[in-house]
């Protein structure tokens, strides 16, 4: 066989083999072609002004009022007086401006969600209380994700003749007033609510990975109680934390779910995610490079707090090996006073959280809901309604066969990306690393539009061409935006698998004489394929509720929509009705818990669904 | 009769990132030999394997079996096969499929693959556990399975990297013994890797001890042992006395060496340096006096008492010097910080070169 040099330094190993090559250049070309170069091809028009380089549209944004207001406009809340003379206070938040808002919103939901995260995760890890286990399945419920109708659920609540002020107000006489929540307020609350989880879930598992012995030395040196916490604990378990606060500050910043929901009150409209989606919309025809410019500064702000929890985590990468002994979990009773914590404080905001899961559910089956607490009638017409006309059972076929096919391909670029980063070292590998991981930080918006630019450009006047308003067939750009903004999922899961495999199983059958080939299809591929099924039942789950791309790309042609353009429809119309969103919420729920039982039986092991490092 | 293979390495060089893992390693195994790379932990002994093996390339250098160059041939298409110090058993197969694999690959029929499966099985004393997975093994079965692997579809040369490190002391001396009767019958030539002094003494033909990248003396276990060339082989073979001393006189290849206020003459020493080191195996340091010996006199620091000898540190100025007996009559009349004379042959003192 012949030694190559270039080999050597590119993929790591002397001797060049087809397969090594390809499992190295498949998905980098992929990776850059469908995700770099689009946003690279929006970058290219954000900096253009008049067929020069500019920084025009920049400039334009960032000294427009409506995009950065100091000092901000109108009040935290206003209060007004019914006709039955009662008090309603109305929160919606104050307007610092698109721009400004957007981070502000991120900023207070990332904080919201990771004390309550935080919060959850060390009672979880810590103690042993009565109903543990509903607490645990609990968690998991604000997870499932249903476009749209879980924020209409959480608008519900807060109005003020909602589930809130009946509880608080008429039933406890707690509030003195009522109140109502709207406007960015509520898309806090609403983003909260749905992604406190994601903390929970990187904070748990960092709490149960520290060596137990660390805590018993420090107590065994006199430190105890909060100061343990605060000195020896919380340190330990800050990475994990951390890691989950930037994905929800990510995902918020990208989150349209919520803004779509409360757009009602013009105020929620003032968001970054907003403004560049209805621009698109609205804007048929010539697209204004303003759109390319503000998905730039998204971009940028979400990469940026991607690249400092990198960092930060990277720095921190405590080595949590126990020297020999078992752990022995450190698991108490509460005490007295922490018992009351957790059922007197803890338990109820569990339940408002997973109310909005509980709302969709009981949306689905009612008749209306108007302005009472909870939804009102029975009926089977609209689940019916979702499972016999053909219409709305075209949308769910064809999220299916998209998110099918796109799990075909993350499968393959999940398992060519692992197999080259880490079996080999050449100096791609760092470069593959990071590009696989990187889609986390791109929000799914921008990469909507980057595609809008990139295959108008580049395949004019095909049905590829987003612009082309009668022939456009989004089923190939979704299927593609699906791939990569689902791939991190899979790609972990299999990098996982592939670090379980001592790399001595595939080197004996080499050395054995096998090819690769032979080596990976018969060694490799059996022993991790519970990992490749994990990650391609997580990518396919998410696929399907795929918000982002789905209602931009998606729905610029019907015929070929998926299923959450279609919800988006309905959601904004005022025609539309709630509850057949609902009925595809509860299809939605119904395929994720299928999901997750499914996996948590097959490979038996408890999946952390959404991780960052 | 399968055909043995000579091997060998001329000037292998390999790096990793910065460091130098092999610096020019020169090598030649011989055909049905039993040959041994000894030496700590991070010596490259292991990488040398590796690159018999094809699972790893040198930077530089050239490797022959017999006299077709292998250096950069895929490690399937080599036939020097390797036992894992892990044994890297499929644990998704059984012992059979592990051990039918490498002939399956080679598309043997099945009645023959299934003839030799057996004979192996019966070579490593494992008839009956065909069905059995990797996992209801124990340690020392796993490794059986593993060098039946190996051998059973008749490498050119087997290498053993470590195959006793994860067994217990019994099983180890057991799988020892185990490993040499094989490799006898087999005929076959065999390359061993071991950190192990010991190990390596009772089973080599030959052994290349080695330290930090480079082969510091190839000979014979008794040769090495006995005869050292440096004062790392001396230090590493078992536990001896290493006394930094300085040559005052040479007549020829006769010197004079002085260590505290001890002069030692008419010691073979030919190296140009004057700083050396004296090396003394404790068991040929005599309690009582002896024809034709040296005496050095001084105290008893220690008395250590190890069940089949003695041994008797004893303080000569600053510089300490271990002795070994088995006979109690020779530790009778010591006590700690009591006087005490070791007695010892000049031919059984060596002068080494000092190493840095």
């Amino acid at each position: 066989m012949k030694v190559s040099k270039w080999s050597e330094r590119l993929f790591g190993t002397p001797l060049f083999e087809p397969l090594v090559s390809f499992s190295y250049l498949f998905p980098l070309l992929y990776i850059v072609v469908f995700l770099i170069v689009p946003v690279l091809a929006m970058l290219a028009i954000a900096f253009r002004h008049e067929g020069h380089f500019s920084l025009y549209w920049f400039k334009s944004i960032l000294t427009s009022s409506y995009y950065v207001q100091f000092p901000p406009r109108g009040d935290f809340a206003i209060k007004t007086v019914t006709a039955t003379g009662e008090t309603v206070y109305l929160i919606r938040g104050i307007d610092f401006g698109v721009v400004i808002n957007s981070l502000v919103v991120a900023a207070l939901v990332t904080l919201l969600a990771s004390l309550m995260g935080t919060i959850f995760a060390f009672i979880m890890a810590r103690y042993d209380f009565r109903g543990k286990n509903f607490f645990r399945i609990a968690l998991f419920i604000p997870l499932l994700v249903t476009p749209f109708v879980n924020a209409y659920v959480i608008k519900k609540m807060f109005l003020d003749t909602g589930l809130i002020n009946y509880i608080f107000y008429e039933l406890l006489h707690i509030l003195p007033f009522r109140i109502k929540i709207d406007g960015l307020a509520g898309v806090v609350l609403a983003q909260a609510m749905t992604y406190y989880p994601i903390v929970y879930l990187n904070a748990y598992a960092s709490f149960i990975n520290i060596d137990p012995t660390l805590e018993e030395q420090a107590e065994n040196l006199g430190s105890k109680g909060f100061h343990l916490f605060r000195t020896v604990t919380f340190p330990l378990a800050l990475p994990g934390i951390a890691a989950g606060a930037t994905l929800v500050f990510i995902f918020s910043l990208e989150d349209l779910a919520a803004p779509i929901v409360f757009q009602g009150d013009p105020l929620a409209k003032k968001l970054m995610s907003y403004q560049i989606f209805s621009k698109f919309l609205y804007g048929l025809g010539e697209r204004s490079p303003e759109i390319a410019a503000l998905s730039i500064l998204m971009l940028t702000l979400a990469v940026l707090a991607f690249l400092g929890i990198r960092k930060y985590v990277s720095l921190r990468q405590y080595a949590m090996l126990s020297k020999g002994g078992r752990w022995k979990p450190r698991v108490s009773k509460p005490r007295p006073w922490q018992a009351a914590i957790i059922y007197v404080v803890l338990l109820p905001l569990l339940l408002f959280t997973i109310f909005p899961q509980i709302g969709v559910v009981l949306l689905a089956f009612s008749k209306q809901w108007s302005v009472t607490v909870m939804p009102q009638g029975f009926t089977t017409e609209y689940v019916k309604q979702m499972l016999f006309n053909p219409d709305v059972r075209r949308y769910i076929i064809n999220s299916l066969m998209y998110s099918a096919a796109a799990v075909v391909l993350i499968i393959l670029l999940s398992v060519t990306s692992s197999y080259a980063t880490s079996r080999f070292k050449g100096i791609l590998t760092p470069v593959l690393e990071s590009l696989v991981i990187i889609p986390i930080a791109v929000p799914g918006i921008v990469v909507a539009m980057g595609y809008f630019y990139f295959f108008s450009q580049v395949f004019p006047d095909t049905p590829l061409d987003p612009t082309n308003i009668f022939n456009f067939n989004p089923a190939f750009v979704l299927i593609l935006a699906y791939s990569i903004r689902r791939l991190p999922f899979s790609a972990r899961s299999v990098y996982a698998g592939l670090q379980q495999v001592h790399v001595s199983l595939e080197e004996a059958s080499m050395n054995l004489g096998a090819s690769r080939w032979k080596t990976i299809t018969g060694i490799l591929l059996p022993l991790i394929s519970l990992n490749v099924f994990g990650g391609a039942m997580l990518s396919f789950v998410y696929s399907m509720s795929e918000t982002s791309v789905g209602i931009t790309l998606g729905s610029l042609n019907m015929q070929y929509a998926p299923i959450t353009a279609f919800m988006k429809d309905i959601m904004m119309s005022a025609a539309g009705s709630a509850q057949l969103a609902a009925a595809l919420g509860v299809l939605l729920i119904t395929v994720q818990i299928l999901s997750i039982v499914l996996v948590n039986i097959i490979t038996k092991q408890r999946y952390a669904f959404i991780g960052l490092t | 009769m399968r055909k043995l293979v000579e091997v060998k390495l001329e000037n292998i060089v390999k790096t990793f990132g910065e460091t130098v893992a092999l610096k020019g390693i020169d090598l030649h195994i011989k055909h049905g030999e039993l040959f041994t790379l000894l030496g700590p932990s991070g010596c490259g002994k292991s990488t040398t394997l590796r690159i018999i093996a094809g699972l790893d390339f040198p930077d530089s250098g050239r490797i022959f079996f017999d006299d077709q160059e292998v250096t950069y041939l895929s490690s399937s298409e080599r036939g020097a096969v390797l036992v894992f110090q892990n044994y890297a058993l499929w644990p998704h197969m059984t012992v059979y499929d592990n051990i039918a694999y490498g002939l399956k690959i080679r598309k043997l029929p099945k009645e023959e693959i299934e003839r030799k499966v057996k004979w192996a099985l019966q070579l490593v004393k494992l008839e009956g556990f065909e069905d059995r997975y990797p996992t209801q093994l124990s340690g020392g079965q796993q490794q059986r399975v593993a060098i039946a692997r190996a051998i059973v579809v008749e490498p050119k040369l087997l290498l053993l990297d470590e195959p006793l490190s994860n067994l217990d002391a019994k099983l180890r001396l057991e799988m020892r013994s185990e490993i040499r009767r094989i490799q006898r019958e087999l005929g076959i030539t065999v390359l061993y890797v071991t950190h192990d002094q010991e190990e390596a003494m009772a089973i080599s033909d030959r052994i290349a001890v080695m330290n930090v990248g480079t082969v510091e003396q190839i000979g014979t276990p008794r040769e090495i042992y006995e005869k050292p060339k440096t004062e790392f082989v001396a230090s590493f073979m078992g536990k001896t006395n290493v006394i930094p001393a300085k040559v005052v006189e040479r007549h020829g290849d006769k010197v004079t060496v002085e260590f505290e206020h001890f002069r030692l003459e008419g010691l073979t020493y030919t190296d140009k340096s004057d700083k050396v080191v004296i090396v003394i195996r404790p068991e040929r340091i005599s309690l009582h006096p002896i024809e034709n010996a040296v005496k050095l006199e001084g105290k008893v620091d220690l008395i250590e008492y190890y069940g089949f000898f003695i041994e008797v540190v004893g303080m000569f100025g600053e510089t300490r010097i271990i002795a070994r007996t088995i006979s109690d009559k020779d530790v009778m009349g010591l006590r700690p910080q009591g006087p005490v004379a070791f007695y010892i042959n000049k031919d059984d003192i060596l002068v080494l070169p000092k190493q840095l």
